[in-house]
């Protein structure tokens, strides 16, 4: 009977819709709750304060190049490391490395994650929004500022001697400093050049643009420009319309508008003059930012900038350079000429030579020779766990014997002097000494901390006028946009 | 009890998340550390409104809808109606076009983006073939546009193929036979049997590559990045470009809204459109 009386009572509301509703009220009160608080909410981590010294250069287990901070400790430590991948054999170089290092501190172990270079800031960024970066990361000098700004990135002036400091060269750890503290340790020094494929100049019967360890002796950017002209007519006479007188660029994901801070940034800023006065639009051309960081306006849009993106449209549109991304068209001997870093050369040099007869020329020069110190560069995650052995890491990682090895594997220019003298090819040799020059008068990128976003409007920008947009309008419309978007650093 | 573990999913899948955007879309953030860090009301809403990237985001988010839904029901119910017929291969075949399905979107965007390279692209190269110039296929917006229309087309015909070949599967055998014995004609057959047979059919696979076409995103970001100058972005897209390319996570999570806003819409005319009529 009483069973009966139950099932006859009316169940009191746990139906479908009162569960859905309760959910939905559960998922609503969860999504809302980072709202209570925002404000304070600060979410970046702490910096490092006072480093304290340890026996400094020399007293430490290993090479620990110019580290200076206290003893590693003795508990098992696990070093998240990520970078770029190289080849294949450069990597086990870096790996061997980190054997090395584990050997002569077994309680330390390196975990290590490969990313896609293109992707490497976008993922450090994540990285450190989500509260849970690896300890070492490979950023970009051209990023510091927002570095800095973000407080993301541990300061590393005191963990290092300053000899080691002011052995970097001068131009590109001016580039990673503020205020006297340095928030990355550069990795190698991107001092670009011309690689040229002598055989296809000759194929299209055109003159070799000058091979000197000088930048100022190469060609003007318009005589670049009259040679990919008449290189192409070569090509195109011979029928060989699989032949280009300018490569695709590598750099980033590859294509047009694949990597503004490093390479098409410099058909802009080229057209500038930086010991121009201040309030010059030359001047502004070259700085390509206001001095505070926050305009672009100015900058970015003067008539020098819409000249070298001209310039720069000219490659596509009269068919100098492809469209699209090509991979590998030097090394393939399809392309002429291309941007290369050193590595390139030095890689070829090493030994492994390519196919066809080879040399360097200086940089397209407009009002000035630019070449874009935006190097690839080594940063301590502010919130690591472990700050000393993780600079103790990158001590070692950057200690004379590892970085000559990395520069005969990689190719790349060091960022240390000594090291540099070290290398004897890097004096012998026209295309490195070539390198070498063109590092001692490079220039950083435009320092905003608003950098990440300067980057990423500008790109599909380029891109764009690559495709056929008016350089005019569309510098206009990147500089109104970029300064949209710094508005929030203000 | 029964539903708590599907309701619980529901909630922590769908409803989590969209009330997270949604609170996002009204917030500041510190664009460093992406912590939010102050109320901003419908600024992030304005703000969107006020940028012609975003129009033209909503325009071909509309297009890429119709574009897709327009090419792939048609074709899907014409290869489904062919799949149907017991004649030899038609296993082989039902296999080769569910098995698109199963295959990665960013590999086949990879694939697609070098048949459409314009230098060394197979496409291209097949127009050269018949003495036709190399087309800009993936730089000229309106042409980007259709090319990546034509490549979804492709890779997801299999899921609405599959779901007419079992709505054709469901229909009654006596119908036919019926239509039959009256003389009906195939059209006749198809038009007052085989279409009201696969009403639910139909619905269900408008609203399957309705929300697939408004998230198309993998094609996009591989093939093009939005560009020529946002002509082939959509509103996934350009939610991503704000959120994670230009560091404003309000004004991402406002795009992702009027996403789902735009998507609820639609999806209300097309259950209207397509309700059951006595």
């Amino acid at each position: 009977m009483k069973n009966h009386e139950k099932r006859t009572q009316p169940i009191p509301a746990v139906d479908r819709r009162s569960v859905l509703k309760a959910a939905a009220a559960l998922g609503a009160f969860a999504a809302f709750t980072p709202m209570i608080g925002a404000c304070s909410s600060g979410g970046s981590p702490t910096a490092a304060g006072t480093v304290s010294r340890g026996p400094g250069p020399g007293g430490y287990k290993i090479d620990l190049g110019g580290y200076q901070g206290p003893e590693l400790r003795t508990e098992a430590i696990t070093i998240r490391v990520m970078r770029q991948s190289y080849t294949d054999p450069v990597n086990k170089l870096v790996t061997g490395m980190y054997d090395r290092f584990s050997a002569a501190y077994p309680n330390i172990k390196i975990q290590e994650e490969l990313v896609p270079y293109g992707d490497l800031q976008q993922k450090m960024q994540v990285y450190v929004s989500s509260g849970k970066a690896p300890d070492l990361m490979m950023g970009r000098s051209d990023f510091a500022p927002a570095y800095k700004a973000a407080s993301s990135t541990l300061p590393m002036r005191e963990y290092f001697t300053d000899s080691y400091w002011q052995d970097i060269a001068p131009t590109l750890l001016d580039s990673v400093t503020f205020d006297g503290q340095t928030y990355a340790m550069p990795w190698e020094h991107l001092a670009m050049n011309m690689i040229i494929n002598k055989d296809l100049f000759k194929l299209a019967g055109v003159a070799l643009p000058p091979e000197t360890s000088d930048p100022q002796k190469g060609w003007t950017v318009q005589e670049w420009l009259k040679a990919f002209k008449d290189l192409r007519a070569g090509f195109d006479a011979q029928g060989r319309r699989d032949l280009w007188p300018l490569a695709a660029s590598v750099f980033g994901n590859g294509g047009p508008g694949s990597n503004y801070g490093q390479l098409e940034s410099l058909w802009i800023r080229m057209m500038g003059d930086p010991q121009a006065d201040k309030s010059t639009s030359a001047y502004k051309t070259f700085a390509g930012i206001s001095d505070d960081g926050l305009t672009s306006t100015g900058y970015v849009d003067t008539p020098e900038a819409i000249e070298g993106m001209r310039n720069y449209q000219r490659l596509f549109q009269e068919r100098l350079t492809p469209i699209g991304s090509v991979p590998d068209q030097m090394v393939s001997s399809t392309a002429a000429v291309s941007f290369a870093g050193p590595n390139q050369a030095g890689i070829w040099l090493s030994g492994a030579k390519p196919s066809f007869d080879w040399g360097v020329s200086p940089l397209p020069r407009g009002a000035t020779i630019l070449t874009c110190n935006a190097s690839d560069s080594m940063v301590v995650w502010a919130g690591s766990p472990n700050p000393s052995e993780t600079a103790a890491l990158l001590g070692y990682l950057n200690n004379d014997a590892n970085r000559i090895e990395f520069h005969k594997a990689w190719g790349s220019l060091p960022v240390r002097n000594s090291v540099i003298e070290q290398i004897p090819e890097l004096r012998d040799s026209t295309a490195l000494a070539l390198a070498v020059n063109m590092g001692k008068i490079s220039a950083a990128a435009p320092k905003t901390p608003g950098w990440f976003e300067y980057f990423n409007t500008m790109n599909p920008i380029v891109k764009d006028i690559a495709l056929g947009a008016d350089p005019d309008s569309a510098l206009k419309d990147a500089a109104r946009k970029v300064d949209g978007q710094l508005k929030k650093y203000a | 009890m029964m539903i708590l573990p599907a309701v619980g999913g529901l909630a922590l899948f769908q409803l989590f998340p969209f009330g997270r955007a949604f609170a996002d879309s009204l917030m500041r953030f510190n664009p460093f550390t992406q912590a939010p860090n102050g109320f901003a009301g419908l600024s992030n809403y304005a703000e969107i409104a006020n940028d012609p990237s975003f129009w033209t985001s909503v325009a071909n988010t509309a297009i890429y809808g119709i574009g897709i839904l327009g090419l792939e029901l048609p074709l899907a119910l014409g290869l489904a109606l062919l799949l149907n017929q017991a004649v030899a291969g038609t296993a082989l075949a039902r296999t080769a076009v569910i098995a698109s399905l199963a295959a990665s979107e960013a590999v086949i965007s990879l694939l697609w983006f070098m048949i459409y390279d314009k230098e060394n692209g197979l496409f291209n190269g097949a127009l050269g073939l018949i003495g036709l110039g190399p087309m800009d296929l993936l730089t000229d917006g309106s042409q980007a546009k259709a090319v990546l229309i034509l490549m979804a087309v492709w890779k997801d015909i299999g899921l609405p193929t599959l779901i007419f070949l079992a709505g054709l599967q469901s229909i009654p055998q006596e119908y036919y036979e019926a239509a039959s014995l009256d003389g009906a004609g195939k059209w006749s057959v198809f038009r007052h049997i085989t279409l009201p047979g696969l009403r639910k059919s139909i619905l269900l696979a408008t609203f399957m590559v309705t929300v697939a076409a408004t998230r198309f995103f993998t094609p996009i970001i591989l093939m093009t990045q939005g560009g020529p100058n946002h002509e082939t972005s959509n509103l996934m897209y350009y939610s991503y470009e704000e959120g994670f390319l230009l560091n404003s996570y309000g004004t991402g999570s406002a795009a992702v809204i009027a996403m789902v806003a735009l998507l609820a819409v639609v999806t209300a005319i097309q259950i209207y459109a397509l309700r059951e009529r006595d």
